[in-house]
C-alpha cells in the first residue's frame, strides 16, 4: 500500500534531517498527524521563523536574530574584548557560558578543517576573525580536541603568531569525578604531558 | 560468521552523528568496513581512540553478515600526532580519502592496510609529507591496479618547449638515462610519456599529447611518478617532481578518470603553490 503524497513528502523531509533515519522520520510523520492542527501549524511557524528570524553574527559568525545589528555577547559592554575564544560550533558557544569561566567574546568557526569532506580555511570564518584582531591581546583557541580540531588549532595558531597575538589552547585532561585507571591512553598521555605546578 | 570479530584497522573516516554515536570507516587486512562507536562522541567511550587515522585493534559484533558492525572495545596501537601539523595534515587527508574511494569496489587486501599505515606514519614525520603523499598516493593506485602503465620506455628526444627541464640538458643524455630508468610509458607509441592526457586520464608522450589541455608532468615528474608506481617508494620520496602543483593537477586529473573525485586531492591542486 502507498502511502498518501503528503505524508510521504513529510516522511521524506524529515529523514532528511541528522540522526533521522526512516523509521524514525515515519514515527514523527504519524505523531504530527495525530496531534490536534494547531499544534503542528505552531511548528510549522517556529521552523519558518528560525530560518528567516536567525542570521550569522557579522562580527563573530554566532547566532543572532536578524533584527539585530549584532550578537548578545558582541554587544555586551561587561565582556573583555581584549580575550577571544574561537570554537567549532555555536553550540561550543553556550557549553563554555555554562561553565561560568570565561568573560572574553567568541569566534565562530562553522566547523574545522577536513579537506576530505571538502572544509578547507576557505569555508571556515577564519578570514572574518583574522579581520577582527584589533585591540585583542590574546586568542584562545577551544576547537575540539579531535584530530580535525587540533589540525584546525594548529594551523590558526600558526596564522595568529605571526600577527602578534598570545595564543593559547584550552587545557586537555581527565574529566572531573572520573576515575583515572578508566581514562584512555590518549587522553591520560596528554594530561601527563600538559601537567601544571601546583 | 562469529559474531565477534578481533581486528587491527586504521581509522579512515569518522562520521559523528547527533545522537552521540560515531560511524567509522576502517581499513584492515580484510579490507574497508564500516561501524559504529555507540556513544563515540561523550566523554568516558572510545572517542580518543577512535580518532581520525589512529591504528587500533577493534572487536567488533555484527548478529548479521550485513548488518553495520557495533565496535565494542578498542585498543590503541599507535597515535600519529604528527599528522595534524599544518604541513602535514592536508596529505594525510589525501592518502586516507585515495584509499576510501579506491576500495569502493576493490578488495585490495592485506598490503593496501600496511602501506597506507606505512604512508600515514611517513607523513606524520617525514621533513617534505607533501613527497611522501604524491609518492604513496600513487603507490596505491598500483595495488588496486589502477596506476598508468610504467615500463622501459622508448628513448625519444623532447621536442616540446614548455617544460624547464626539456632545455635542462643535451637531447642524447636524456635519451640514454630514459633506456635505463624504468618510466611511464605512452599507451599509443611507448615512448616515455610526460604529459597526462586530462579527458582520458592516459599517458602521453609529446608527440601525442595534447600541449594546451594536457598536464604536463616534466621528465622528472614522470620518473617520480615511474618510482612510485614501481617502488622502492623510499627512492620516490627521496626524487620528488620538482614541480608540486603540476604534480598534484596530475593526480587530480587522473583519479577523477580512474577512482572518482578525491577532494583532499582537489583542494591541493586548486591552492596556490
Amino acid at each position: 500500500m502507498r502511502y498518501p503524497t503528503p505524508l510521504l513528502t513529510l516522511i521524506r523531509a524529515l529523514s532528511r534531517l541528522p540522526g533521522i533515519g526512516p523509521k524514525s522520520a515515519q514515527r514523527l510523520a504519524f505523531h504530527l498527524f495525530n496531534r490536534p492542527t494547531e499544534e503542528v501549524l505552531a511548528l510549522a511557524r517556529a521552523l519558518e521563523d528560525a530560518k528567516t528570524g536567525l542570521a550569522r553574527c557579522p562580527r563573530c559568525a554566532h547566532v543572532m536574530a536578524t533584527d539585530e545589528a549584532a550578537c548578545a555577547v558582541c554587544t555586551d559592554p561587561a565582556r573583555d574584548t581584549a580575550l577571544l575564544c574561537v570554537v567549532e560550533q555555536p553550540a561550543d558557544v553556550l557549553a563554555i557560558e555554562r561553565s561560568g569561566e570565561y568573560a572574553g567574546r567568541y569566534h565562530v568557526l562553522h566547523g574545522a578543517l577536513s579537506p576530505m569532506h571538502g572544509v578547507g580555511p576557505d569555508e571556515l570564518t577564519i578570514a572574518l576573525l583574522l579581520e577582527r584582531l584589533d585591540g585583542v591581546t590574546e586568542v584562545v583557541l577551544a576547537t575540539s580536541t579531535t584530530v580535525e580540531g587540533e589540525a584546525t588549532a594548529l594551523f590558526l595558531a600558526q596564522r595568529l603568531r605571526t600577527l602578534g597575538v598570545r595564543v593559547t589552547r584550552i587545557a586537555y585532561g581527565l574529566p572531573v569525578g572520573g576515575d583515572l585507571e578508566y581514562a584512555d591512553e590518549v587522553t591520560l598521555g596528554r594530561a601527563m604531558t600538559h601537567r601544571r605546578d601546583l | 560468521m562469529p559474531r565477534y570479530t578481533v581486528s587491527d584497522a586504521l581509522v579512515l573516516r569518522r562520521s559523528p552523528l547527533p545522537s552521540g554515536d560515531v560511524v567509522l570507516t576502517l581499513l584492515s587486512e580484510h579490507g574497508k568496513w564500516r561501524a559504529v562507536a555507540r556513544k563515540g562522541r561523550l566523554p568516558g567511550g572510545n572517542l580518543a581512540r577512535l580518532s581520525l587515522f589512529h591504528d587500533v585493534t577493534v572487536q567488533a559484533y555484527r548478529r548479521r553478515d550485513d548488518d553495520l558492525a557495533v565496535l565494542t572495545q578498542v585498543r590503541l596501537n599507535g597515535a600519529l600526532s604528527g599528522l595534524t601539523r599544518p604541513e602535514a595534515y592536508p596529505y594525510a587527508h589525501v592518502l586516507a580519502e585515495l584509499t576510501d574511494a579506491l576500495t569502493v569496489d576493490t578488495h585490495v587486501g592485506e598490503r593496501l592496510l600496511a602501506v597506507v599505515a606505512s604512508g600515514l606514519r611517513g607523513i606524520g614525520s617525514h621533513d617534505d609529507p607533501e613527497a611522501v603523499a604524491l609518492a604513496y598516493a600513487w603507490h596505491v593506485l598500483e595495488l588496486a591496479g589502477l596506476a598508468p602503465q610504467v615500463g622501459a620506455a622508448a628513448a625519444r628526444p623532447t621536442t616540446v618547449g614548455d617544460s624547464p627541464s626539456a632545455t635542462a640538458g643535451p637531447a642524447p643524455a636524456r635519451a640514454e638515462a630514459m633506456d635505463t630508468v624504468a618510466a611511464p610509458v605512452c599507451d599509443r607509441c611507448g615512448a616515455l610519456a610526460t604529459r597526462l592526457a586530462v579527458d582520458a586520464g592516459r599517458m602521453r608522450c609529446d608527440d601525442h599529447g595534447d600541449h594546451v589541455r594536457d598536464v604536463w608532468l616534466g621528465e622528472d615528474g614522470a620518473r617520480s611518478l615511474a618510482l612510485a608506481v614501481r617502488g622502492p617508494l623510499r627512492a620516490a620520496v627521496l626524487a620528488p617532481p620538482e614541480d608540486r602543483k603540476r604534480a598534484w593537477r596530475a593526480l587530480q586529473a587522473y583519479v577523477r578518470e580512474h577512482v572518482s573525485e578525491v577532494r583532499a586531492v582537489t583542494a591541493l591542486a586548486r591552492e596556490p603553490a
